[in-house]
């Protein structure tokens, strides 16, 4: 089971997440105190006396990827605002991310926040934690508004990725990116480290403090796989909102990348159904193929076989057969299937 | 040469009176057992078939320590309703073991666990740490889940460092990378000041007398080094920063000390690190004799830290009829009996998901643990590829693949370990990694160990021969990887039995013997003959005479580089003779004929000649390796 919540999506489950920037040989110093209400934007950390971890990249200058028809420039004004920002040390403050009540304050000055939110998770990722407000990334050709992006926008990317856009995006100063994969010798470029040493490593904090400063989520993995349907369906919804970012991933502390969303106050008081994932495989359940040729692949359970099924390697397993989106049917072994709704 | 182990599977000596029903108590009349690993648990049902135990059914599930689920024994339920379902009795009520047996045959007498997952304990070797001491360091945890780096203090590693060829007496000293001045130590000291960070050890050993060149310096640093650690760790508490999980256990854990440095210095040690760790102090390591003891110390540590915090501890323990048991420490006790009973050399692997494991051991009592922890063929691919690199798993690949397709794939089994191959290619590749996993940890056991013992029989299991669609590929796993020589038995554990037995005997002993014969080792996939020396390629290695006891004869060359499979199936046996070249040894000497004094066994493959040489080597060639490999899995059968 790759996510820990149970689904890769759960559009409302009330969670509790330390707000930490990590990357930094900071003092964090708490502006809040537990009990109390905040919102996403609010600051709620002043760090001092910042020593920023020397960074292995060194972002070039590409010009060709656009936000709403603006060229990215690394000199463009949004890019010295992200650059700035994340220059300006000395009392620089840490905005929520989430909406909620502060729970408690960790030993290191970190901020638990419990909140009401909707929760994407996703398989690897990359960069330490940040808020951000949420910028689906439009095409040049799309016809889209002359609007620069925040210099501290989560850019949303429904598809696949590749080093050259990562690049691009870095240069921009956004904070962070979420999209659907990218191949995995494209991110080692792009983030100068061995990708299984990464999601491999012990100590998390110091592996993602060495990387590039671009938090990055992909939501189905390496590879070439484009963004399910209810997962860009979810963050449209909520674009322009306010929202914590991590891409840190560790296999052997099970960590994973995860982008988390506030709900807002009326969406709480009138709509408030907190979802308990449910992992187990039955019939009618949607699920998604987590490896194999059809890796990626959405669908619904069709039948649940009650012997086990050979497969062309010649392995006898537990199979469920599954009614793909494009209405083929595919037998897969239980274990590579996720259910995902 | 000695047979094989069905010539003689009974555990009492002729004449001796074996175990009936009646001998044994009504509270062990039928027994689950479960095998906690890293990526799957596996059940199993035992019980008493006409006086004699065994297995009944089985089931699998995925392990549930990660979150969602974070309670190891909701994926022992899982494993538990396949075997409901299979033998429609009830084990399990409102969440616990229905215990004992019912009349309504609902319910068992016993439950037992052995435990693989949760992950290694992490030990830093501080101090006046030399070669000899890391030496027998890594001796004590070699049977455990454990992982030991070493961190030998800054003012030892400065006092052992060489002088300079004709420098004085006052002179420094120093290597390559020059002189040991303050400044050079200062910088190691920062240097193991990240190590500690990277390692976040559980445990730390402090070794070393004061009579070395740094005095008793290096034990006053192991202290100072502990006590940065401590306060480092402290100070960077906080929550994961993913999931609801709480704050990670190693970060607000105190680090456990196990002080095997000089007698005199242990009060000292004790005040140095009071309020920073907890000081046990075991027997001085300064020789192999205190290996034991410091693997014990050790092993009671891995029980404590990790074994009882996996996540459903509590629940898993107040189930169990003994304690848990670690799956390598269950394997060993059963090879060490194997061989001792069968007086024969035993030798067992295990590749699993974040572990690979060997267990060697001699008729005459040796014993060579290895537990290769963080090496499998689950999540452990990740480390097999660091440790060997992309060229050693595509050696053993019959197709071209891309260094990107096998980054690709190994991340993929990085992040989703249940997953089964689905296709050949697939599946090859997975047997590649289990090849080199097997490899590296045969590797890690001769540098570990002054003996090594020619096994008369090998053991296999782990779900990657366990799940094998061709016994042929278990063997060639097995061949390629332990490159055997001589003759030997090979034996596949297919109902992943072997490393539960160890802890089914602490509990019914006479249940591990009788399902150790009846059950566990019943995939018997042949007697393998592998003749060594200087392989005449192209040309008679080897002539094998074979005379089944309906007294059919056959005769079969066997050419350099090749491997033949000789028809000799399950239940079928025949005399042996071998005729090899004159360069060629078999086991008695270059050229030596050698004739079987007994009947040896056949098996699921066959008999089986490797005379490919030893070592083995694979031609540089790519197409010529790839030509090669095929024709091997064609002749035996993978």
């Amino acid at each position: 089971m790759t996510y820990l919540l149970g689904w890769s999506v759960i559009p409302q489950i009330l969670v509790r997440r330390e707000r930490w920037p990590g990357g930094c040989k900071a003092k964090a110093v708490p502006l809040v105190h537990p009990g109390q209400e905040v919102q996403a934007h609010q600051p709620v950390i002043r760090l001092e006396g910042i020593e920023p971890i020397e960074t292995a990249l060194t972002a070039p200058y590409l010009s060709t990827l656009t936000v709403k028809g603006v060229p990215l420039r690394a000199d463009s004004p949004q890019a010295q605002a992200g650059a700035r920002e994340r220059d300006q040390c000395p009392g620089k403050t840490l905005s929520a991310g989430l909406s909620g009540r502060v729970v408690a304050i960790t030993r290191r000055g970190g901020v638990i926040i419990e909140s009401h939110v909707a929760v994407l998770q996703g398989v690897i990722g990359a960069g330490n934690q940040v808020a951000g407000k949420l910028t689906m990334w439009q095409p040049p050709a799309s016809g889209g508004g002359e609007e620069s992006i925040p210099a501290d926008a989560l850019l949303i990317i429904p598809g696949p990725l590749n080093s050259t856009m990562l690049r691009q995006a870095a240069a921009t100063g956004i904070a962070g990116i979420i999209a659907s994969s990218i191949s995995s010798r494209d991110l080692e470029r792009f983030l100068h480290v061995d990708l299984v040493k990464l999601i491999d490593c012990i100590d998390v904090e110091s592996a993602q403090a060495r990387l590039p400063r671009l938090t990055i989520l992909l939501t189905e993995g390496p590879g070439t796989m484009s963004m399910p349907a209810r997962t860009i369906e979810l963050l449209s919804q909520y674009q322009g909102s306010f929202a914590l970012l991590s891409g840190a991933t560790s296999i052997r502390q099970g960590i994973f990348p995860e982008l988390v969303i506030s709900l807002s106050a009326t969406q709480i008081q009138q709509n408030w159904r907190p979802v308990r994932p449910d992992t187990t495989h039955s019939v009618g359940v949607q699920v998604r193929v987590c490896s194999g040729d059809h890796e990626g692949a959405i669908g619904i359970i069709d039948y649940l076989y009650a012997h086990q099924q050979e497969f062309a390697s010649g392995i006898f397993a537990r199979a469920a057969r599954l009614r793909l989106e494009d209405g083929t049917l595919l037998t897969v072994p239980l274990t590579l299937i996720e259910r995902i709704s | 040469m000695k047979k094989g182990m069905e010539m003689s599977t009974q555990p009492y000596a002729e004449g001796g009176r074996g175990p009936t029903s009646s001998s044994n108590p009504p509270s062990a009349s039928s027994l689950l057992v479960a095998d906690c690993g890293t990526v799957f648990t596996k059940v199993s049902l035992f019980g008493l078939v006409e006086g004699q135990y065994r297995l009944m059914a089985r089931g699998e599930a995925p392990t549930t320590i990660a979150p969602p689920y974070e309670d190891i024994t909701k994926g022992i339920i899982q494993a538990i309703n396949v075997i409901e379902f299979t033998t429609g009795r009830l084990f399990i009520s409102e969440g616990q073991i229905i215990s004992p047996e019912q009349p309504s045959g609902d319910g068992v007498d016993a439950f037992i666990s052995t435990i693989s997952t949760g992950g290694p304990l992490r030990l830093v070797v501080l101090g006046a740490v030399d070669a000899n001491l890391e030496r027998f360091a890594t001796q004590a945890v070699s049977g455990l889940y454990a992982q030991a780096n070493s961190l030998p203090s800054p003012s030892q590693i400065a006092a052992s460092a060489p002088v300079p060829v004709g420098a004085g007496a006052l002179s420094s000293r120093g290597d390559a990378a020059g002189p040991w001045t303050p400044e050079r130590i200062a910088l190691e000291w920062e240097r193991q000041k990240e190590r500690m960070r990277e390692l976040q050890p559980h445990v730390a050993l402090i070794v070393g007398m004061a009579n070395g060149p740094a005095g008793p310096a290096p034990l006053q640093e192991a202290c100072q080094l502990l006590v940065n650690a401590a306060r480092e760790r402290n100070e960077q508490h906080g929550a994961s920063s993913s999931a609801d999980i709480a704050a990670s256990d190693i970060a607000s854990q105190q680090i456990a000390v196990l002080y095997a440095g000089a007698p005199q210095y242990v009060e000292a040690v004790q005040s140095m690190l009071q309020g920073t760790a907890e000081v046990t102090r075991v027997e001085s390591l300064v020789s192999p004799a205190q290996i034991g003891p410091t693997s014990v110390a050790i092993g009671g540590l891995y029980e404590r830290d990790i074994i009882q915090r996996v996540p459903g501890y509590n629940r898993l323990h107040s189930w169990s009829s003994s304690a848990l048991v670690p799956t390598a420490t269950s394997l060993s006790s059963l090879v060490r009996f194997l061989a001792q009973h069968y007086s024969m050399n035993v030798t067992a692997v295990d590749v699993g998901g974040a572990a690979t494991t060997l267990m060697m051991a001699g008729e005459g009592g040796e014993f060579v643990p290895m537990v290769n922890c963080g090496v499998g063929v689950g999540p452990g691919v990740g480390a097999v590829l660091q440790l060997v690199g992309i060229e050693r798993i595509a050696r053993w690949l019959s197709f071209d693949i891309t260094e990107d397709e096998l980054q690709q794939y190994v991340l993929n089994r990085m992040l989703h370990p249940h997953v089964v191959p689905t296709s050949q290619r697939d599946l090859q590749i997975n047997q590649a990694f289990a090849r080199e996993a097997l490899i590296s940890t045969v590797e890690l056991a001769r540098a570990n160990s002054a003996e090594w013992l020619d096994a008369d029989l090998i053991l296999a299991t782990g779900g990657i021969f366990a799940h094998a669609p061709k016994y042929g590929q278990a063997a060639l796993m097995l061949l390629d990887a332990l490159q055997p020589r001589g003759v030997t038995s090979l034996v596949l554990d297919r109902t992943m039995l072997i490393a539960q037995l160890g802890a089914i005997a602490t509990v019914a002993p006479i249940a591990a013997v009788q399902v150790n014969e009846n059950d566990a080792v019943t995939h018997r996939l042949g007697t393998c003959v592998i003749p060594f020396g200087t392989m005449p390629q192209g040309e008679i290695a080897v002539r094998v005479g074979l005379e089944y006891t309906n007294g059919r004869q056959v005769t079969v060359d066997v050419m350099g580089g090749t491997i033949e499979v000789i028809p000799l199936m399950t239940n079928e046996q025949a005399l042996l003779s071998l005729f090899p070249a004159p360069s060629v040894d078999v086991g008695l000497g270059r050229g030596e004929r050698a004739r079987a004094a007994e009947e040896i066994d056949g098996g699921l493959v066959g008999l089986i000649i490797d005379a490919r040489g030893r070592p083995l080597i694979l031609p540089d060639n790519n197409k010529l390796r790839q030509q090669r490999l095929l024709q091997w899995m064609q002749a035996i059968g993978a």
